[in-house]
Order: C-alpha cells, then structure tokens, then sequence
C-alpha cells in the first residue's frame, strides 16, 4: 500500500513537469502564430499597395504596372489576406491549449487546417516567386521580356513582399511539428 | 486475513482459479492486451492506408516528373528572329520543378522502411512523428513546386497583354499538354501528401 502511494506521488510529479513542458510548447506556438500573422498581412498589404506608372505612354504599351495585371500576383495577395484571417481566428484556439490540458482532437483539427493553409500560402509564394523571377529575368525563347527594366521600384516591392510569406510559410511548418509533438506526449 | 490469502495464491500457478483477486489479475491483463490490439487496430489500418497512399504518390510523382522532363515539340518551320523549339529547359521553373519533384519522389521510396515499420509496431509514436516531421516539409517543397510550374503554365496558355507576354501554346499545342499533365499530376500527389499528414496527426494520438 505505501509502495503504491509512493507511486501514486510519483507520477503526480511526472504528469506536473510533462505539463510544464506542453504549457511551454502551446506558448511558444502561440507566439509563432502571432509572428506569422504579421508577416502574412505586412506580405499582403505590401503587394497590394504597389503600383507605379512611368511618365510617357505609347499607343502599344501600357506604363502601368499593378498587381491587379499579373493573376498570379493577385493570388499571392488573397492566399496571404486568407492565411492571416486564419491565424488571427486560430488564436483564441492557440490561448485555449494554453489552458487545457487534455487538447488532442482540437490539436488535430489544427494540424489539419494548418496544413491546408500551409499548401495554400506556399503555393501563393511559389506562383508569385516564378512571376517575378520572369519579371526581373525574362525568357529569350518563349519572347518574354524582363519588365523589371522599365519597372524598377514596382518590382523591387514585388519581391520584397515575397520575403515576409516565404517566413510565413517556414513559421506555419514549425506549428505542424511542434503540435504533432505535443500530440504524442504522454499526458 | 483475506487480503494475506490473496497475496499467496497470486504467486502460484495459473491452474488456480479460486480466488476473486486472481480473476481480477486475469481481466487486467485481458484488457490491458484487448485495449493493445484495439489501439493497435485501427492504426494498423491507418498504417497501411498510408503504405499504400506512399506507393501512390510514388508513381504519380515519377510520372509528374518525367513527362516534364521529356516535354519537347519543334516546329517544323523556322525564321531569323524566334526559336522553334521548347523543352523543358527552356524555362528556370520547369527545371526547377524536375528536379525538385525528383527529389520529392526519392524521399518518398526512402520513407517506405518507416511506413512499413509503423505497420509492424503500430503502437510506437517516434517513426510516427519522424515521417510527420518530414512528410511536412516535402509538401511544402512539392506545392511550391507545383504551383511555380502551374503560374507559368497559366501564362503559357493566356499570356499577359499587360507586360507583352504572349501565349506560345498557340505554337506549342503538345508541349503544352505535355506540361499541363504534368502539373496536374504533381497537385494530385500534393493531395495524397495532405492526406498523409493528417493520417499520421490521427494515428499519433495516445489514449
């Protein structure tokens, strides 16, 4: 019988320190999902506001540069608005793991829609990255000229806001990991 | 004075089968080795239902790849100004996507041993969350993949009269198609890849 309240004491103590760490764990995602909600909207909110228009004009080309002209532009701008409408709606989620300590359906429910949101920003990033590589390089063969030529600050925002979801999407895959982590622990 | 009576026969033999603490011994480890083969049931099943999506993703990933990279088409007639040739390197990103869903796919034969070893030990977390791990990581590779091919093939079909980029597929109708199906074939796997994470977040789960 003392042997067994011996025990008892003992993974009492156990299940507190594996508490401790999962409470550390959720905070650390908790923190991460707030940084890749500010990058994901700083991403959106810079490719969405960049325009620029040169001062002469031709009968046959247009000097107005938009991210409206470019459809895989405007898909990296909706994929990075949903994204971040998604992690600020996955934060009240995030807080609640905090708090409770048997959270492992609602972390599997997250892991599923992180992963889609994961596919969603990274193609967004991947479609946006391959437009603006031919922007600034162009293709000799196919006649597709560089129009980062002509388009300088357009273009040098254009990638800058490449930047902020290309982290967004490394931030998004440490949430996968760390929630399948806390997934598999023992408490 | 019971409770001493008890004591004894559990050290005996399991011939014994008198003693209510002995049954109770008996259910206990019933339960505990049903509730093993229960857990173990469904995510066996699991376990093999991702063997058999990798095998799938395997086949479509090399099949992706390789009508990329075979992908080719010369137009019979010529002039001084335009090339009449396309193939896949005559685009950065189509390289980039032959390579990078070669690479996706021989991560996915070497990832076989861990699915086949989660099938045996269905139980056992740390294969569970090492494929997890890096199955995450190769999806992102294979989206982004996917999705750079996919914008340029977006302009190859419509071109841009924006930024005076006409659309070849016009002039390329098989080169085209060849790269279209292999785009197409490549979101597939990313699909099945989505459905072996969450097929591993499921399984991870303790009771």
């Amino acid at each position: 019988m003392k042997s067994g309240q011996a025990e008892i004491a003992e993974t009492s103590k156990g299940i507190q320190k594996r508490g401790l760490m999962s409470r550390r764990i959720a905070i650390f995602e908790f923190i991460l999902r707030i940084i890749a909600f500010f990058n994901t909207i700083s991403s959106a909110i810079l490719m969405a506001t960049t325009n620029e228009t040169l001062p002469f004009f031709t009968q046959f080309i247009r000097f107005h540069a938009d991210y409206n002209d470019l459809p895989a532009l405007t898909f990296f701008v909706v994929a990075n608005a949903v994204v971040s409408g998604y992690l600020i709606l996955t934060l009240p989620l995030a807080f609640v793991h905090i708090v409770k300590n048997k959270t492992e359906n609602s972390r599997i429910l997250l892991i599923i829609l992180d992963v889609a949101m994961v596919g969603l920003l990274a193609s967004g990033a991947a479609s946006a990255a391959a437009i603006v590589y031919l922007a600034h390089n162009g293709n000799n063969n196919t006649n597709w000229f560089a129009v980062c030529q002509q388009f300088n600050s357009f273009c040098e925002r254009i990638s800058g806001s490449l930047i902020g979801s290309f982290i967004a999407v490394v931030l998004l895959i440490l949430l996968i990991i760390l929630s399948a982590i806390a997934i598999s622990r023992r408490h | 004075m019971a409770k001493e009576s008890t004591t004894i026969e559990v050290g005996e033999p399991s011939t014994v089968t008198k003693s209510t603490s002995h049954v109770v011994v008996d259910e206990k480890k019933k339960k505990g080795f049903v509730a093993a083969t229960a857990g173990g049931g469904y995510k066996r099943g699991l376990a093999i239902f991702d063997f058999l999506l990798r095998l799938a993703a395997i086949v479509t990933t090399i099949t992706a790849s390789s009508v990329m990279y075979t992908a080719e088409e010369t137009l019979p007639f010529f002039t001084q100004f335009l090339q009449f040739q396309a193939g896949y390197d005559d685009f950065a990103t189509f390289q980039f996507f032959v390579i990078a869903i070669a690479m996706v796919a021989s991560y996915l034969v070497l990832s076989l041993p861990f699915s086949i070893v989660t099938i045996i030990r269905p139980l056992a977390a740390a294969p569970r969350l090492i494929l997890l791990i890096s199955d995450t990581v190769v999806v992102t590779l294979a989206t982004s993949a996917a999705a750079a091919a996919a914008a340029i093939v977006y302009l190859a079909h419509n071109g841009n009269p924006n930024t005076n980029w006409l659309p070849i597929c016009q002039q390329f109708g098989d080169f085209c198609q060849a790269v279209s199906s292999a785009v197409v074939a490549s979101s597939i796997a990313v699909v099945f890849f989505i459905i072996l994470i969450v097929i591993s977040a499921i399984a991870l789960k303790k009771h």
